[in-house]
């Protein structure tokens, strides 16, 4: 195991390279001048050279990169060009409430969606597997902001049962619970069609094996032989989509946090780039890139441990 | 001179389809409703009432009506009208980043297939392209060149990239292995010609299928990147850039935003359904 988690390490390590050198890119490919910004519309010349040797935009490429990858493994993003605020405070505190979003999202959305495909296998070709199947259709078909906004509409606005704007406190507050509902309810629904989906293909593959023909001639309850000897089998392939699709989850946080104006890293990043605040939107993207490689890495060494055949490989 | 026919015959394909197509209802549906879209879409500026970008603030936010059959959006511009233009522009925005970045990752992954000594290099690229979520290339293109049409394409067109060069490798190496392109290079073919004239046609379907598939996601990407302000700026008519036009009172006229937003979900449900469709009949390998 330890091998394996090294060799995945050691996997990661051109990736993260990419993503600084694009990160990187990101501020030398913009037209504008990150100096000239910093240094407002009326300021001299003068000054606006001493900012960007300050800077340090007056060094070749390569050495401002190397400086770049030295500040961002510190901790050290610069500071934000409209509030002055450090970049990696802003990040840290919208990582989190991007965290609680996926992690309260995951909670209710993962068992479902598992649910969902079980049942629509168990009914294969019945009324109940052609629902699921088409909803799970329509669910990957959904533009996020629709759901957002009907969520909204309906709960928030009409009924008004919960708030639907920003972030209450923390998730084990009543506010703060009642705040995220609607946002995670959001984000679940982008998530449940594909995972319900590979779930009910891995479960007809499980169910047709020979080991549960076994256990059905050895006479076993059909929920022992479905609970016991199919999903936990079933579920190994269903482990790696979750897990791409927590991944994919950041992505979604993005639309969704901007409609419930939810304090997260996605907002920042958007708010950021209509702002053209660079170092912000920058730190914001490198972050959401660097939290989607550990994502997967943590997914992958997770498919591991639960198939061990993975590791003899 | 004429070498064996590849694995996938056209001919063969369409007869399948022929014969599937018949029985699948929800396929038929879909390609019925993508037709009238893109009816629509084609013929715009034929078919559309009014001037989509024609303001009339007397008559804002009205609900849909007689004379404006989707109502008016906040300016009081003719939704129907505008969004016969977005299905334009969004449909235009999702095949083009499908083209551009299917061909890049077609020849990528045809290339690595062919040449094994460049497959670790061209992968690995494609691996790091493949650790991001479409939506990071949409602010990472953004935050570059800002927020448009164009950047929005080139997100799209390189988060495909990776995608297509997967399945393309993977089809082209099942193709190579087959006698008849060994039997070409006996016969003295150039390797160009092999791969454009043998191996490419017979990986066609598969990249095809996939692309479609694809085609869905990518749509509502290009949507997605528009309602978040960083696609087709206003008052140009796209769909998810209409849609984020009426958040701000959406309490009033909720309309304005929901209307554009079904069009963009029937739009996504259709391709998808008829890619799934296509899946099934031309390439039942991809389902699994």
């Amino acid at each position: 195991m330890l091998k394996y988690t090294v060799q995945r390490l050691l996997l990661a390590i051109p990736v993260v390279f990419g993503v600084l050198l694009i990160g990187f890119a990101l501020l030398n490919l913009v037209p504008s001048d990150p100096a000239t910004i910093r240094a407002g519309p009326t300021a001299s010349a003068d000054v606006i050279a001493q900012i960007r040797s300050e800077m340090g935009l007056d060094r070749p490429l390569w050495e401002q990169f190397l400086r770049y990858v030295g500040s961002v493994l510190r901790g050290d993003l610069g500071t934000s060009l409209v509030n002055n605020m450090s970049v990696a405070e802003e990040l840290s505190r919208s990582f989190l409430a991007t965290l609680e979003l996926i992690a309260l999202c995951l909670i209710w959305a993962v068992p479902m969606a598992i649910l969902l495909g079980v049942v629509a296998a168990i009914s294969r070709g019945g009324i109940l597997d052609r629902l699921i199947i088409s909803g799970a259709v329509a669910g990957i078909s959904l533009p996020a902001f629709l759901i957002g906004m009907a969520l909204l509409w309906v709960f928030g606005f009409k009924l008004q049962w919960l708030p639907f704007t920003g972030r209450g406190g923390p998730l084990w507050t009543v506010d703060g619970l009642r705040h995220a509902i609607l946002p995670s309810i959001c984000l679940g629904l982008i998530f449940i069609g594909p995972v319900a989906r590979i779930t009910r293909t891995s479960m007809l593959e499980v169910l047709g094996a020979d080991h549960i023909r076994t256990a059905r001639a050895k006479g076993l309850a059909e929920s022992v032989i479905v609970g016991r000897h199919a999903l936990r089998n079933a579920l190994i392939p269903v482990t790696t989509l979750i897990g791409l699709q927590i991944g994919y989850l950041l992505g979604g946080a993005i639309v969704t946090e901007t409609i419930f104006s939810w304090p997260g890293v996605g907002r920042l990043a958007v708010g950021a780039i209509v702002a053209n605040d660079l170092p912000v939107a920058q730190g914001a993207i490198i972050a959401l890139a660097l939290g989607f490689i550990a994502i997967n890495i943590i997914v992958d060494l997770l498919y591991a441990v639960l198939d061990p055949r993975i590791q003899a490989r | 001179m004429t070498l064996a026919p590849g694995p996938a015959s056209p001919r063969r394909a369409l007869s399948r389809f022929r014969r599937h197509f018949g029985t699948d209802y929800p396929a038929m549906l879909a390609l019925a409703v993508l037709a009238l879209m893109a009816f629509g879409a084609i013929f715009a500026p034929w078919l559309a009432p009014y001037d989509p970008l024609h303001i009339e603030l007397t008559r804002i936010m009205q609900p849909p009506g007689s004379m404006h059959w989707f109502g008016t959006d906040g300016q009081g511009r003719d939704i129907f009208s505008r969004v016969l233009f977005g299905l334009r522009l969004t449909s235009l925005i999702g095949f083009a980043a499908i083209a551009i970045g299917g061909a890049i990752g077609t020849a990528a992954g045809s290339i690595a297939a062919f040449y094994p000594r460049l497959d670790g290099l061209i992968m690995r690229v494609m691996d790091v392209l493949l650790s991001f979520p479409a939506i990071l290339f949409g602010l990472a293109v953004a935050a570059i060149i800002g927020a448009g049409t164009l950047s929005v394409v080139i997100a799209l067109a390189i988060s495909t990239i990776p995608l297509a060069a997967r399945i393309a490798r993977g089809a082209a190496l099942t193709v190579i292995a087959q006698d008849y392109i060994a039997a070409g290079r006996v016969v003295g073919l150039t390797d160009a010609g092999l791969l454009l004239r043998y191996v490419l046609p017979n990986c066609l379907s598969t990249i095809v299928v996939f692309l479609t598939l694809r085609l869905g996601q990518a749509i509502l990407l290009a949507a997605s990147l528009g309602f978040l302000g960083l696609g087709t700026q206003p008052p140009t008519p796209e769909l998810g850039t209409m849609a984020a036009q009426g958040v701000n009172f959406f309490f009033f006229a909720p309309h304005v935003t929901i209307i554009p937003s079904l069009v963009i979900f029937a739009l996504v449900l259709a391709t998808n359904i008829l890619g799934d469709f296509l899946r099934d009949v031309l390439d039942p390998r991809l389902a699994a």
